[in-house]
């Protein structure tokens, strides 16, 4: 049986909203961003976003302005993440 | 990729704002299309004009028009710096 269980992950994405937050996907590649808001499906709305690709030269690619994020590919959360060093 | 009820307006907000506007939609594969969006829906589906197709960065194929299906879509992100 399972006990009262805590905060339900959309209400712990809901308190990222204004942060910086790193997002990994599922195919070697991170995102880094400030999180303005979601949907129950967990695509993202991003901004001042960079985007890394792990390669073993570290790849990184800066974008500005916003972006939508599919939630698709999205394996981990990093609630005030800088992302990968690079 | 239905959105259909949202907790947060942003993402169905965000695609009505980027309508006619500049953007970069990359695709799961890698590969970059730059244009202009001239429609989309809730499926990311994406209708784009005067496309250009990068792949590894750089420049493949010039598009008039070119349509992609919204499984494929990686992020779909504004060009031009925030005002």
């Amino acid at each position: 049986m399972f006990s009262k269980s805590g905060p339900a992950v959309p209400e712990l994405v809901d308190k990222c909203i204004g942060s910086r937050i790193h997002i990994v996907m599922k195919n070697d590649k991170e995102i880094v961003g400030t999180l303005l808001g979601f949907d129950d499906f967990v695509n993202m709305v991003l901004e001042d976003v960079t985007e890394f690709e792990i390669t073993p030269e570290g790849r990184r690619i800066t974008k500005l302005d916003q972006i939508l994020l599919n939630g698709n590919n999205i394996t981990m959360l990093i609630p005030g993440g800088e992302g990968p060093e690079v | 990729m239905k959105i259909m009820s949202l907790r947060k307006q942003t993402p169905s907000d965000f695609l009505k704002q980027i309508i006619g506007r500049p953007v970069v939609v990359k695709l799961n594969s890698g590969v970059d299309y730059r244009g202009v969006l001239a429609c989309l829906d809730g499926y990311m589906n994406i209708a784009v004009e005067q496309t250009e197709e990068y792949v590894n960065g750089q420049l493949k194929n010039k598009y008039g028009d070119a349509f992609l299906r919204g499984n494929n879509v990686l992020y779909i992100s504004t060009q031009k710096r925030k005002m």
